[in-house]
């Protein structure tokens, strides 16, 4: 019975640990007093509401939202058909083709902002926002290959290879046997994205331009300009966004499963 | 399985393109930069680097905070990794939920927490001088201390999932049966979960690792230009000193370190077991 | 399907507002701070006498620099902000181009050091402001730039990191409280640097120090009076100190990009801000000290500003050429001795 006591221990320290902070931000939220502070002074909604009167954010909120889901839609459009051929296919060169798409992975954030600052946009003109695009749509490329290839890999194969032999299209199998079958990993692998998309500092960091900046690159700046709780609003708005995604796919779709 | 090695080519050559155009070539060309001289190849660039005593400082803080962090989560991380996969399946799920949870946050606000609990007059300090620890508020901010203790809760919940899936996998008996055979607690750690669940430990090593050396956020704002480290010395070189010379270097450096963490890692692993 | 998804993408902005039908549009670069404010007083007017959008880069001036130089030869910013020595820098690179004051209506309004600091009319000044000592009146005395290092002060001052604009001013204000004014700055970096384990941080960004401030965490700190409007408004006994040795401080200067694409609207920007009316509004919102010598407020604002031509002539300013000259030089210096 002790080891059960120790246990329990163990787990109220390391979650106190873990979602402790998580939840200062939030009393430090709701604060009335004009300080980052806690234990907060009186209890106030003013500092929510100072989040949604400032004008950069809403336009960072627009272009991370913006990064996060066709970022995502396209990182999928590339990784989807990758995972199917090194599923389903001896694909050759599978080993090296495996590693480039999984490379964004490897490379610091930072390493690849600065690449492409230096040699996509200031040497080709390529907008800023397009870059932003294109690193984001990398950077996410490596969890839809893996996440859709599990789900692949899941499931049995020759039900398509029958369908194929009775003549159906290659294609048509995909989109009426593959598809639906897949349709939850492929869910996971887009809330994946979505979230590491959204929440993405390094990359971004250098890759912003006037009017153009993400949204946690902007709460950075706001947060070395203000010492108000509206920056702690913002930080628990945006984690509730997030929890409450997750917390959505997990209940209909047990998305812990393909983390 | 299907044989035909053009459609699958097909299929799979759009995105390796792409991640080869926008992301292998211009990353090469940065790595590459630092090994150029005026008209040849050279490590002078990187010899140089090293003569620098702050990029050795640098240097060296960023492997230990490395290190420690991963160590540091790797203890906490088996235990709560076996707290979690002895409870029943639906406390285990929510335990799982609530791990998985502060990864959906972002670091900026994860990071922006410890400030305030962290500084003088924060409730970490409340309790030290309540508790008579000291007389004094300690001072946590901008220190290694600080930048340790963001960056283990950043990177935690990673060890803790890698660790949970490899326990999963353990037999469920192999811990009670070397019980019953008169194995202290040490020994069934040593000779049975670490060599069951090494792949675990090296996957969650190499993440939170990587992640430690990666890490913009949490030495930026904890740590300052006092604790800096490779990646905010990086961001520091290039916009300060317009210094993409260093940049390149500072990139091959944390790029070199993931690598030979993961190798090492996996080494370990392969030795331990072999015994 | 790139295609595809960036035209969405025009969509997906539309239906985000953020999308604006004015074709004329005027981009700047400013500092980080008080946008609140600048958008009430200069930015939200001035869209609705110039009819155009307005976009706003924020940064400090050494990251915008960086940006300008980058985007040399197709700018995306048509006018910025700056110190005196981060525009000569950008001048010697040639980003900039000479400003013709004749478009400028309330150019004759300016002090006269405001009128060309950097020759050439390479820049236009817009305002002043004095750096010295915040400092908590109920815990400590400050009556000289030494004091920083007082006893009291030990784990509780933060100092200004070499890199930013109040770093060299109050190395060099510390010199002078040394008795030694060299421009090498050899004798305070060695003097921070004995000190450093004592020194919480050196701060990269003054709005930094406010929070800090704050959280009791430092009870003293070298900053631009440009960030005090924060302090004043704090609960606690916060004063503003007057050292033996002075104060010491800096201006900021509008520049005009080389190639800027918007020239006219930049001018009519420039004008506006200059104007007696934005510059006394800003005044008296505690956001710039006005460089327009028509200007006038009430002692209270006064108080609280680098405010009229008697202040402006007293501080102790480290030329610009001095600082761009030197500022490589300090760097290492500083790197090698405090860095660490």
């Amino acid at each position: 019975m002790t080891s059960r006591l120790y246990s329990y221990l163990t787990l109220a320290l390391v979650f106190l640990f873990l979602i402790g902070p998580f939840v200062i931000i939030v009393a430090a939220a709701l604060s009335g007093g004009e300080t980052l502070a806690f234990p907060p002074q009186g209890l106030s909604l003013k500092w929510i509401a100072k989040v949604f009167e400032v004008e950069s954010f809403r336009e960072s909120f627009a272009l991370s939202m913006f990064l996060a889901i066709f970022g995502t839609l396209a990182a999928l459009v590339l990784g989807v058909p990758v995972a199917y051929a090194a599923s389903r296919y001896r694909l050759p060169f599978g080993e090296t083709i495996r590693t480039i798409v999984s490379a964004p992975i490897i490379v610091p954030g930072i390493i690849v902002g600065l690449a492409l600052l230096r040699y996509l946009v200031i040497p080709l003109d390529v907008s800023v926002g397009l870059a932003l695009f294109i690193a984001h749509t990398a950077l996410i490329l490596p969890y839809a290959v893996r996440v859709v290839s599990a789900s692949l890999d899941n499931l049995r194969s020759d039900i398509e290879e029958a369908a194929v032999l009775l003549g159906s299209s290659r294609v048509a199998t995909f989109f009426r046997i593959v598809l639906p079958n897949i349709q939850s990993g492929i869910l996971a692998a887009f809330i994946l994205g979505f979230v590491t998309s959204f929440n993405q500092v390094p990359v971004s960091l250098f890759l912003s331009g006037p009017g153009v900046r993400t949204l946690p690159i902007d709460m950075i700046w706001y947060m070395e300009i203000t010492y108000d709780p509206s920056v702690a609003a913002l930080a628990a708005l945006l984690a509730f966004l997030s929890i409450s995604i997750v917390f959505l796919a997990e209940r209909f779709l047990g998305f812990s499963r393909y983390v | 399985m299907f044989h035909n090695r053009t459609e699958a080519l097909a299929l799979a050559m759009p995105a390796a393109i792409f991640a080869a155009i926008v992301f292998l070539v211009p990353v090469g060309i940065l790595l590459s930069e630092g090994f150029r001289a005026a008209d040849s190849w050279t490590l002078s660039a990187y010899t140089g680097f090293f003569d620098n005593e702050l990029n050795r400082v640098v240097f060296w803080r960023t492997l230990k905070l490395g290190a420690l962090v991963t160590a540091a989560s790797a203890v906490i991380g088996y235990a709560t990794a076996y707290a979690i996969v002895t409870l029943p399946p639906t406390a285990r799920g929510r335990m799982i939920g609530l791990v998985v949870m502060p990864l959906m946050i972002s670091p900026v606000a994860r990071t922006y927490a410890w400030i305030v609990i962290l500084g003088r007059t924060g409730i970490v300090n409340k309790a030290i001088v309540g508790l008579g620890l000291s007389d004094e508020p300690l001072r946590f901010l901008f220190t290694e201390t600080a930048v340790f203790i963001g960056l283990l809760q950043l990177f935690l919940p990673l060890m803790i999932l890698s660790l949970i899936s490899a326990l999963e996998n353990m037999p469920k008996d192999a811990v009670p049966a070397a019980r019953v055979l008169g194995a202290n607690w040490l020994q069934v750690f040593l000779k049975v979960i670490l060599p069951l669940t090494k792949e675990g430990l090296v996957i969650g090593g190499t993440l939170v690792f990587t992640g430690s050396l990666t890490a913009y956020i949490t030495p930026a704002i904890l740590g300052g230009s006092k604790v800096l480290m490779l990646e905010t010395l990086l961001y520091q070189r290039v916009t300060v000193a317009n210094d993409f010379a260093s940049a390149s270097i500072i990139a091959m450096i944390l790029m070199v370190m993931s690598f030979s963490a993961n190798m090492l890692l996996k080494r370990l692993a392969t030795a331990r077991s072999k015994r | 399907m790139l295609k595809t998804l960036l035209a969405s993408s025009v969509a997906f902005a539309a239906l985000a507002g953020t999308a604006n039908a004015a074709d004329k549009k005027l981009v700047i670069s400013v500092y980080g701070f008080a946008q609140d404010e600048f958008k009430e007083i200069v930015y939200d007017p001035f869209k609705a006498i110039c009819d155009c959008d307005l976009v706003v880069e924020t940064g400090n001036s050494v990251e915008r620099l960086a940006k300008l130089e980058a985007r040399k030869d197709d700018p995306e910013i048509d006018m910025a902000v700056m110190s005196t020595h981060d525009a000569l820098a950008a001048a010697r690179k040639g980003v900039t181009q000479p400003i013709d004051v004749s478009r400028l209506t309330n150019y004759d309004k300016l002090y006269d050091i405001a009128k060309d600091p950097l020759g050439d009319h390479l820049g236009v000044g817009y305002t002043f402001y004095a750096t010295s000592i915040a400092y908590r009146a109920d815990k400590v005395k400050i009556e000289s730039w030494a004091d920083l290092f007082q006893d009291e002060l030990k784990g509780r001052v933060a100092f200004p990191n070499v890199t930013t604009n109040q770093g060299p001013p109050a190395l060099y204000m510390l010199g002078m409280a040394m008795g030694n004014d060299a421009a090498d700055l050899k004798a305070p970096i060695d003097e921070v640097a004995s000190n450093k384990d004592d020194i919480v941080t050196f701060y990269e960004r003054s709005s930094q120090v406010a929070q800090l401030m704050q959280q009791e965490e430092i009870l003293a700190a070298p900053i631009g009076r440009f960030s005090w409007g924060p302090y004043s408004k704090m609960d606690m006994d916060m004063a503003w100190a007057t050292p033996k040795e002075g104060e010491t401080g800096g201006m900021n200067v509008m520049i005009l990009t080389k190639g800027a694409k918007n020239e006219d609207l930049a001018y009519q920007f420039m004008d506006f801000w200059l104007s007696t009316d934005i510059q006394t509004k800003l005044a008296e919102a505690l956001v710039d000290s006005p460089a327009n010598s028509e200007v006038v407020v009430s002692d209270e604002i006064a108080e609280n500003l680098t405010y009229g031509a008697e202040t402006v002539k007293n501080l102790k300013l480290l030329p610009p050429d001095v600082i761009l000259d030197n500022r490589e030089a300090w760097l290492s210096e500083w790197n090698a001795k405090v860095g660490q």
